[in-house]
């Protein structure tokens, strides 16, 4: 009863929501708070004292955020290193210059993705992308699953923002601008039967694995 | 030809340039290569810290971010380096990727390995570690190039200095070449010396040494006259002091070492007379040396013209008086006495003048019949005659008085050794009372105690005692034992003085002493020995005088033995006359004996001398003794001398 609530959630989450990798959400879930971690900047970056982890979603998306806070919560217990560390999920809609962060993780979005860049470059704080189209937009971090991990960075935005990653960090991104960032295949471009498919068997797996 | 080579300067000098080269260069080598080999070292592992170092970084961020895909493309780029032959990186702990490359095996264990700790980026927390295993190949393959090269260079520079030393060796040559033409140098043969016109210091030795060799040959010519008149000097007083070595310088005679060389070139067949001028002392005492030296020059002449036509006969003066007349050839032995017998006649004939003064001279001599030892011989037998007071003694092979004298060493050594290990004792005769038979006093006498407990009696040493000055010694020991002995035996006792002792202020001191440390003045009493003759009246009245004002009292021993002049003895103060045993031990038959002694007793009982018999041998003599009024007797048949003698008097 439970698989099949799960997998209703799910569909209606495809019918109606944009498509994730949950083996990348996965990945991202765990690397991105240790890459803010890297900036050597992150103690003007504390909101009282704790790392604020900000995940934008669109409406749709709620769930998947959700699961990316459960996932974080999973593998951090609480701390990022040593820094107390608090998961908002928070509406493109209701995302403003006000809303407290740290740093931000973008999900999907067709109209907010500039908006949610913006406002991370005017608080000077790191945005982590789940897609790499989205590093064109303005946003500045992203992780994609290919032969091997590969990091990638939005150069533009980099020196835009109050923010100073360690150098070797900088020797093993991928530096990447807007014509990069259009001309690159992510699984979003496949046909949707693929993603889906794909989709599916990561989250059977996954749920077997759970 | 090879020796001399390895002496000269110049193979000196390159060889010790060579040696100090090779030292200088395996020192520098050796420093070189460990300093060297050292940085090499260095250099290698600084190179693979470096990698570590560089590379750290990359991987700590992987680690951080769990991107193992990226360690291990990172390892595999590191091991594309030919000197990296292994990357293991660990995390916590915990190998996490370990990557070998193909040429591990083969070079493993020539390599270093560096270990780097990796942090946690942005972050001083350690995450793991990096171990690199590096080869050494580049290491090995500098040191090689290094060590090649040194080789190279030692070699090069080791041609350099030989080629120096070469170079000094040739221009030192010509010093060997003068040194070779100066070896035969001689004042008198000149040498041509090269090199004269060379414009350095072997020209400028060349012109010193050809300059030196005039100079030389001027001295030497020189020198060789000077030495020519000095051995021609040399040779005169040469001959001059061989004359004086040989001769008297008073006479002119030969001297005693002429005749102990002549002595060596007579042979088997010679004889030898030793001339001794009696009493030449007094000569000299009363008319002066002056005299005393124109006397023997006379006698000396006399004596030569007597015997300058015996061709065999050869006259010396030995010393101031003794003159020695050498046979060659031995005549009969009847002739050699007649010869000698003649010339002792005929000196006591010659009379010698000297201002105003008429002198006469007697002469002894001895005689040795065989040349063998015969200076010694004929000495011996010169002083034997004066001894005897003879006018000529003919040494009597026989009476081996050589074996004598090597007896009386012997005796010597033997008495020195008794003094020192307290081997002198007193042995005690009792002397009796004609009338009463009791013992009225002991004569002490001398024993020495041999290593064999042997009791020696004093003929076989008193006599080499006395020649060896040991009397006085003996004396004191008899004088301090017997007053010891008789400090508390009451009885009179008496001790045997000489007239040496008598004489000797320090043994009369000592005898002084003696009697009053023990206080034994009342009994002493000191028999004076007239054997030898006294003639040194004054000195023993002196003494005789202080031993009386003591309480002692005073016998002459052995009267009538000697020649001493009977009133002057009987002016002495004496308290006994002890007759000598030459005439007690045949009086019981000896008229003449009987008539002295009667004379002698006569005398001393007018003085109230007590006499004493000594040598009663057997009832006859005790006798004869008591008849002639002899008042005490001592001797065998009364009692022999003993050690103890307290048992004996506690028993009267």
């Amino acid at each position: 009863m439970k698989k099949i609530i799960f997998l209703y959630l799910i569909l209606t989450n495809l019918a109606y929501g944009y498509n994730y990798d949950e083996l990348l959400l996965k990945a991202q879930a765990s690397i991105f708070p240790k890459i803010m971690l890297l900036d050597k900047k992150i103690e003007d970056k504390l909101i009282n004292g704790k790392v604020i982890y900000t995940i934008i979603y669109d409406k749709s998306d709620f769930y998947t955020a959700l699961e990316i806070k459960n996932i974080i919560d999973s593998n951090y217990n609480g701390y990022f290193d040593k820094y107390k560390y608090k998961i908002l999920l928070v509406d493109f809609l209701d995302f403003s210059n006000q809303t407290e962060a740290s740093a931000i993780y973008v999900l999907n979005s067709d109209k907010y993705i500039k908006k949610a860049a913006k406002i991370a470059q005017e608080k000077g704080i790191i945005a982590f992308s789940y897609g790499i189209k989205n590093l064109e937009k303005g946003l500045l971090f992203t992780l994609m699953l290919e032969k091997s991990t590969v990091l990638y960075i939005n150069k533009e935005s980099l020196y835009t923002l109050k923010v100073d990653f360690v150098d070797t960090l900088l020797q093993m991104v991928r530096f990447i601008d807007k014509s990069d960032a259009k001309n690159k295949t992510i699984y979003n471009n496949k046909p949707l039967w693929e993603n889906i498919t794909q989709i599916v068997s990561n989250k059977y797996i996954a749920v077997i694995y759970n | 030809m090879r020796g001399n080579s390895v002496k000269s300067l110049s193979t000196k000098i390159v060889l010790s340039i060579i040696l100090v080269s090779i030292f200088v260069f395996l020192i520098i080598f050796a420093i070189f290569e460990k300093s060297n080999k050292e940085a090499f070292y260095d250099i290698e592992i600084e190179k693979a810290n470096i990698i570590a170092r560089t590379i750290e970084p990359l991987i700590a961020l992987n680690i951080y971010l769990d991107m193992k895909d990226n360690i291990n493309k990172i390892a595999l780029q590191l091991i594309e380096n030919p000197n990296i032959l292994a990357v293991k990186v660990l995390k916590n702990n915990v190998v996490i990727n370990d990557i070998k490359s193909n040429k591990y095996k083969n070079a493993v264990n020539d390599s270093f390995i560096v270990k780097n700790l990796i942090f946690q980026p942005n972050s001083k927390k350690k995450i793991g570690t990096l171990v690199l295993v590096y080869s050494n190949k580049n290491y090995k393959d500098l040191t090689d190039k290094f060590t090649k090269l040194m080789a190279i260079l030692l070699f090069f520079l080791a041609v350099l200095f030989l080629l120096l030393g070469l170079y000094i060796k040739e221009l030192l040559s010509p010093l060997r070449k003068i040194a070779y033409s100066l070896k035969d140098y001689s004042p008198n043969k000149k040498i041509d010396i090269s090199f004269v016109s060379q414009n350095n210091e072997i020209g400028l030795i060349s012109n010193a040494l050809n300059n030196m060799q005039e100079k030389i040959s001027q001295y030497s010519k020189k020198q060789q006259d000077i030495n020519h008149y000095l051995e021609e000097q040399v040779d005169k007083k040469t001959l001059e002091l061989r004359k004086q070595l040989y001769t008297n310088t008073l006479t002119k005679l030969p001297n005693r070492l002429s005749l102990l060389n002549n002595i060596k070139i007579v042979g088997n067949n010679g004889a030898l007379l030793i001339i001794n001028v009696d009493d030449f002392r007094e000569i000299n005492d009363f008319f002066g040396h002056i005299t005393g030296d124109h006397v023997l020059n006379i006698f000396s002449s006399r004596l030569n013209e007597m015997f300058e036509q015996e061709d065999d006969i050869m006259l010396n003066h030995l010393s101031g008086d003794e003159f020695s007349l050498l046979f060659k050839k031995k005549p009969s032995i009847k002739e050699f006495t007649k010869i000698a017998k003649k010339l002792v006649r005929d000196v006591e004939k010659m009379i010698f003048f000297h201002e105003n003064n008429e002198l006469a001279i007697r002469i002894t001599i001895g005689g040795v019949y065989q040349i063998e030892k015969a200076l010694e011989k004929a000495d011996i037998a010169l002083k034997s005659a004066k001894k005897q007071q003879k006018s000529f003694l003919l040494y009597d092979e026989d009476q081996n008085i050589e074996e004598l004298f090597k007896e009386n060493m012997e005796c010597v050594k033997l008495l020195k050794k008794a003094i020192k290990e307290d081997k002198i004792v007193p042995y005690f005769q009792p002397i009796f009372d004609n009338v009463t038979n009791k013992i009225v006093s002991c004569e002490s006498l001398i024993r020495l105690i041999d290593e064999n407990n042997n009791v020696i009696s004093p003929v076989n040493f008193l006599i080499v005692a006395k020649k060896s000055r040991l009397y006085s010694n003996l004396t004191k020991i008899m004088i301090k034992k017997s007053c010891l002995y008789f400090e508390h035996v009451n009885c009179d006792f008496s001790v045997n003085l000489s007239v040496e002792d008598i004489l000797d202020n320090e043994t009369v001191d000592y005898i002084k002493h003696q009697i009053k440390k023990y206080n034994v003045a009342k009994k002493i009493i000191f028999e004076i020995l007239e054997s030898e003759g006294i003639e040194e009246y004054i000195e023993i009245s002196v003494f005789i005088r202080e031993m009386k004002a003591l309480g002692c009292r005073i016998a002459i021993d052995d009267f009538g033995s000697g020649y001493s002049n009977f009133e002057h003895i009987l002016q002495l103060n004496i308290d006994y006359l002890k007759i000598d045993g030459s005439l007690i031990k045949n009086i019981d038959t000896d008229t003449n004996a009987q008539i002295i002694i009667g004379t002698i007793v006569d005398f001393a009982s007018k003085l109230k001398v007590l006499t004493i018999a000594e040598y009663v041998h057997n009832e006859a003599v005790s006798n004869k003794v008591k008849e002639l009024n002899i008042d005490r007797s001592q001797g065998f048949y009364l009692a022999k001398p003993m050690r103890e003698i307290k048992t004996l008097l506690s028993h009267q």
